[in-house]
């Protein structure tokens, strides 16, 4: 993937290996790898991220492949870990007890000023590349043509867990009920698929942590957060190259 | 011989773990000022209030007690405006915890007084009430 850096004067990309060792162990534990956007916000790398996201031209800001372009903007300082938005989402899309669509993660900085706590909301990115698609070999799992959700169709599951493998955000698990892997689908069968607005995480979420809506539209509130130039927009794993729809940000 | 030499090791393992035990003991009451840590449940998992740390800062009991919570620990969360909103209105941690407040203001660094659902989880017995 080539990557188009914007260039500012005075403004270098910082090498992620000044990163605290502690701080790298956290975020392996955590099956997230550094890259040069760390989701803490320590560093901020100089490339664009939306462009970095999408895509290798310029012209992603302006055109989604998908309408609606389904996207989730995650304000990860809103974030309390008070897990309503798992209990929602286990409850909507029958999650057993062992596996989960969705996971709030936690990253302690003693060393930080003030608040010394995060937490880190991690879902299924539905990525526009996804490695886990790349990798099944029954076309279990696809990218929906019209709105970009990666879906599982269960019954051409064979279970051999390659797209778990695959996943850059560890975002799948396998259902030993239905015999194969489950992920998140933006709570497109459950609700979407219905009429409902919003995934049951997001609506489910008391601090308006969790913003869903449609990229492709400049009026909706992902649009408007993701192509804020004010605000810092990152994506977990850019190097995986798998152009993820799930932004991070704060404030 | 074999009896004699294990319950000889299991004497001193247990000598060791009461020593452990009545050490953590006498740590545990040094650290308890007023009433201790509490975790709010309510409306949702989990809020830290630390007597220790505001008391650290140099506020006596009746800086709060009782007229922006009554002594008895939780009992806060049982009424109906114990929630952010509530907060905003300057009522209970929001009376200080505001924007012209003497701490910072309640819609500021919320994972420093909402340790979750895992802060919860992993914190001692004494504070889970």
């Amino acid at each position: 993937m080539i990557l188009n850096k914007i260039k500012i004067e005075g403004l270098k990309k910082e090498d992620p290996g000044i990163i605290p060792a502690m701080e790298r162990r956290a975020f392996l534990k955590m099956g997230l790898l550094i890259t040069g956007v760390f989701a803490g916000g320590s560093v901020l790398s100089a490339t664009s991220i939306v462009e970095k996201a999408f895509a290798s031209s310029g012209e992603f800001a302006e055109k989604y492949p998908y309408k609606p372009h389904y996207s989730m903007v995650i304000h990860q300082d809103r974030c309390i870990d008070c897990e309503l938005c798992m209990t929602a989402c286990v409850k909507t899309n029958n999650v057993p007890t062992y596996g989960y669509r969705t996971r709030v993660f936690e990253r302690d900085d003693q060393k930080a000023t003030e608040r010394k706590r995060e937490f880190i909301p991690v879902l299924c990115n539905q990525c526009n590349n996804p490695p886990c698609v790349l990798g099944c070999p029954t076309k279990a799992t696809y990218k929906n043509p019209t709105n970009g959700i990666v879906m599982m169709e269960s019954k051409k599951c064979i279970g051999c867990k390659t797209c778990m493998a695959a996943c850059p955000y560890n975002a799948r698990y396998f259902n030993e009920e239905t015999s194969a892997v489950d992920k998140c689908d933006f709570c497109f069968n459950s609700r979407l698929s219905k009429g409902e607005k919003l995934t049951a995480c997001a609506e489910a979420c008391p601090a308006k942590c969790r913003v869903f809506g449609d990229l492709s539209d400049s009026g909706s509130e992902v649009y408007q957060a993701v192509h804020n130039l004010e605000k810092t927009v990152w994506v977990l794993r850019p190097d995986a190259g798998a152009k993820p729809n799930v932004f991070y940000m704060k404030g | 011989m074999r009896t004699k030499k294990l319950s000889v090791l299991i004497l001193i393992l247990a000598v060791m773990a009461m020593i452990t035990v009545y050490e953590g003991l006498v740590v545990a009451e040094d650290d308890i000022v007023g009433g201790g840590e509490i975790i709010y449940t309510k409306p949702l998992k989990s809020v830290l209030f630390s007597h220790k740390s505001h008391a650290a800062m140099g506020l006596d009991c009746n800086a709060c007690h009782d007229k922006i919570f009554q002594m008895a620990a939780l009992s806060a969360q049982d009424k109906a405006d114990f929630n952010m909103k509530g907060l905003y209105d300057k009522k209970y941690c929001g009376s200080c915890h505001a924007k012209d407040g003497m701490a910072f203001a309640s819609d500021t660094q919320c994972a420093r007084c909402h340790i979750g659902t895992k802060g919860f989880n992993s914190a001692p017995k004494e504070a889970k009430k």
